[in-house]
């Protein structure tokens, strides 16, 4: 296509040996999360295990890669790669730190730890009190969206420099071969109630699976049912971090493994997935639930004159709450009788109060 | 493909016993097939002597609309029509229109004598089975809590390949057992449909009623008057939807139409294989809800199982096969165990689905907008994509660049148009894209990484309010 030039000899070196992989590591910077956690495990460290980890991953192989989002409490950002560093890439090697020209670090080790600090104490200097105080969850679905659109074109990339006939939709349709990049998603979670974000976080996880990239989640704090049907329905590993002080033995233990050699270890499973829904009327999670069948909103209790919060169409109840029909005799015993199970959702039944 | 060659009508409209002669490729047309009455698109036309030019009239040359650049190279022009092309395939309309979720579907194979052609490699046959079986998955991909039957017509009467259920691996089984039978004999459309109606009869009336037809034949021989049929059809809200596989019949186009409540853009006649595939995976799409009394929504009670996985040595009986398995699902009413979802409990009747089910047909509701083309002006506040960092292209100094504009205004309506500046933004949220990006949300993930990714300006507006209060 593009390729005129004749660098076609490096075409051989890239396609065999084992296949480069793409880590993506979402990072939960939640501050009211972390504050909880500080006496445990405070974020520098956190951090510190973290970058051995990272390390470690592109240690693996030459032509490993690595991304780094942070999901903060109002936004989703790029962490590594700085957002604008590609294009003023000269002026970052311009020696302002000091810390890259040590000797005795190897040169991208000392890169990512430079900016990812760097861009991790901007995003905390940027965060305002307002901010912090206005909410307390975080920007997943923003951060696993940045994410995978980060995937999809490194895939693009990646798979243009090898072969260089794929189009986007042949990519899609064909990713089930093994020659591609090997992409997967590591979220470092930390909040908890992500209930309504719940559509755009379903909506990457399908995207996940149709990409067929694993999300890997390693709970640090709290418990969310959303991301565990995310790393369940894409088979990533779901793991809730039980002694803090082990945190990089988790790392390295569960998750440094790509795709590949997965296959031939025995990964942590999930015993039980919740697999339960949020109600879209008070952000519950239920487990039995009321569907309205022309936009699925699902609802905890019958709505209010059995018409959807979502789309205001009318909903008939269907043989939902009917009762066999009575013939009225005695009415002050009968009513006496069948008040006390009568649904929650018909306020206007007068229940004698005695 | 270019647009042009869709509102081709055919002109022998008077003579439809013509068609049945011999499939010749001319007659297929690509967009909507017009029935007899199609001609009312130019009824008020006084002047009917300009008649509309054939498809094969106005083809489209991709040699022809290159333009060379000033330094004689071809790169620009070529990576233009790429992301034109690309662009064009999502561009659609993304008004959150009802459609009808929850979907009872038969579709109905032709397996007469018509099927041995083969000017679809192998056979249309062969070709048709496995669309068929990549349609099923696809279905139940996109549809969770929809419900499928099969039906094939054979020697003049319908046959029952495979009862309606909502279960794909049934379905792609008995697909495949047929290949090693041979078609033979008369389609009949009637028998088909009478069958379909009496397997769609009991579907409940929040669901959508629909019929889908695999036609090769360019005859149908009936028992009876197809009209009555038809307008049976009509009552018990069926919807029928034909592709064909060799030319437009006169009675298909009849049938779509009416049972359509008038709109006939569900008859297609395929081109090639691919356009096969095409036209047969868009019927995955929940079609969309037209009058009022096709639909009677109601409220479904749904129980959403957690799934247990035994680990150790105990299995236990699973309550609707009676088979000893390890892991499965609890009914959330009643603990009883089933092994796979979604299923109606065995013990107390409550349907058992995973909120993963109805997640997949969210982003059917709530679609993401479209992305408008960044012109230059516009193009300095951006540096580089949002959500993938790749850079764009600097705005040029000078203007010998507005070249372009011109090319651009008409655009906006229907194909899709690429960008000057390589930036698309986001409406809601601002914020500027790459082309790959672009495709990217609208195809697969369906959120905008800019609205998803900050919350600052727009504090508890989601997508899906915004999208509901338009409506």
């Amino acid at each position: 296509m593009d390729r005129v030039d004749g660098t076609e000899h490096y075409k051989g070196d890239v396609s065999q040996g084992p296949i480069p992989a793409l880590l993506l590591i979402i990072l939960d910077t939640n501050p009211h999360a972390w504050a909880l956690l500080n006496r445990d495990l405070p974020l520098s460290e956190a951090i510190a295990n973290l970058l051995v980890f990272i390390n470690a991953h592109l240690a693996f192989h030459n032509a490993n890669q690595v991304a780094v989002v942070a999901s903060h409490c109002h936004r989703a950002v790029w962490l590594y790669p700085r957002p604008g560093s590609s294009s003023e890439g000269v002026d970052m090697a311009g020696g302002e730190t000091p810390a890259i020209n040590d000797a005795n670090k190897y040169r991208p080790f000392a890169q990512i730890e430079d900016q990812l600090l760097t861009s991790l104490r901007d995003l905390i200097q940027t965060t305002t009190p307002d901010d912090v105080a206005s909410t307390n969850t975080t920007q997943m679905a923003g951060a696993l969206t940045l994410a995978l659109a980060h995937i999809n074109k490194a895939t693009l990339a990646f798979s243009q420099q090898i072969g260089g006939t794929e189009t986007t939709a042949d990519h899609l349709g064909s990713s089930d071969d093994t020659s591609g990049l090997q992409s997967r998603i590591l979220v470092l979670s930390v909040s908890g109630d992500l209930a309504h974000q719940y559509i755009p976080i379903m909506n990457t996880t399908f995207a996940a699976q149709r990409m067929r990239v694993p999300i890997d989640i390693l709970k640090l704090a709290g418990d969310t049912v959303f991301l565990q049907q995310a790393s369940d329905t894409t088979r990533g590993i779901y793991l809730q971090l039980r002694s803090p002080q082990g945190f990089l033995q988790y790392l390295m233990m569960a998750f440094l493994p790509d795709q590949t050699s997965r296959k031939l270890l025995v990964a942590p499973t999930q015993e039980v997935v919740d697999f339960r829904a949020a109600c879209f009327c008070h952000r519950k999670v239920v487990d039995v639930g009321f569907v309205c069948s022309i936009c699925l909103s699902i609802f905890c209790s019958v709505p209010e004159g059995a018409v959807c919060l979502t789309c205001s169409t009318h909903l008939s109840l269907g043989e939902y709450g009917s009762k066999p029909a009575v013939v009225p005799r005695k009415k002050k015993k009968r009513r006496k009788l069948n008040g006390g199970d009568d649904t929650p959702s018909r306020p206007g039944t007068p229940v004698p109060n005695k | 493909m270019s647009s042009s060659d869709e509102d081709y009508v055919a002109d022998d409209s008077d003579d439809a016993g013509s068609h049945q002669v011999s499939s010749r490729h001319g007659t297929r047309s690509q967009g909507p097939v017009k029935g007899p009455a199609g001609t009312s698109t130019r009824g008020g036309d006084p002047n009917a002597g300009t008649r509309k030019r054939a498809a094969w009239e106005d083809i489209q040359r991709s040699w022809d609309t290159v333009v060379e650049s000033a330094d004689g190279s071809i790169t620009a022009a070529v990576e233009k029509e790429r992301n034109e092309k690309k662009r064009g395939r999502l561009l659609r309309d993304t008004t959150p229109l009802q459609r009808g979720i929850i979907r009872h579907l038969i579709l109905v194979i032709d397996l007469s004598f018509a099927m041995q052609e083969k000017d679809l490699r192998p056979t249309r046959y062969l070709l048709t089975l496995r669309f068929a079986v990549e349609f099923v998955t696809e279905f139940f991909e996109q549809n969770p809590i929809s419900q499928l039957g099969i039906i094939g017509m054979r020697d003049g009467i319908a046959l029952r390949i495979s009862d309606i259920s909502g279960n794909p691996t049934e379905h792609i089984e008995h697909l495949r057992a047929l290949r090693e039978q041979e078609p033979k004999g008369n389609p009949s459309l009637q028998n088909a449909l009478e069958m379909s109606r009496a397997a769609l009869y009991h579907a409940p009336s929040h669901g959508t009623r629909e019929v889908l037809i695999i036609y090769g034949a360019l005859l149908s021989s009936d028992p009876g008057d197809i009209h009555d049929t038809i307008a049976n059809l009509i009552t018990e809200r069926i919807r029928v939807s034909i592709i064909g596989l060799a030319a437009q019949v006169a009675i298909c186009s009849e049938l779509c139409k009416r049972t359509n409540s008038g709109d006939d853009g569900n008859y297609n006649v395929i081109l090639d294989d691919v356009h096969f595939r095409e036209l047969l995976l868009a019927k995955t799409t929940p079609p969309i809800t037209q009058t009022k009394q096709q639909s009677q929504s109601s409220l479904l009670m749904m129980g959403f199982p957690s799934r247990v996985l035994d680990a150790g040595p105990i299995m236990s009986l699973c309550a609707c096969h009676s088979k000893l398995t390890r892991g499965g699902y609890l009914c959330s009413r009643c603990d009883a165990k089933v092994c796979s979802l979604p299923a109606e409990c065995p013990a107390c009747g409550l349907t058992l689905i995973l909120s993963t089910h109805l997640a997949r047909s969210y982003h059917h509701l709530f679609p993401l907008k479209n992305w408008i083309e960044i012109p230059w002006p516009l193009a300095s506040q951006s540096k580089s994509c949002f959500s993938c960092q790749t850079p764009f292209p600097k705005p040029p100094r000078t203007s010998s660049h507005l070249q372009v504009p011109d090319g651009k205004g008409k655009g906006r309506e229907g194909v899709g148009t690429s960008s000057e500046s390589g930036r698309y933004g986001c409406e809601v949220c601002g914020r500027h894209f790459c082309i790959d990006c672009d495709l990217f949300a609208h195809e697969v993930v369906h959120n905008c990484p800019g609205c998803q990714g900050d919350s600052r300006g727009n504090v508890q507006v989601r997508d899906r309010d915004v999208e509901m209060g338009g409506s």
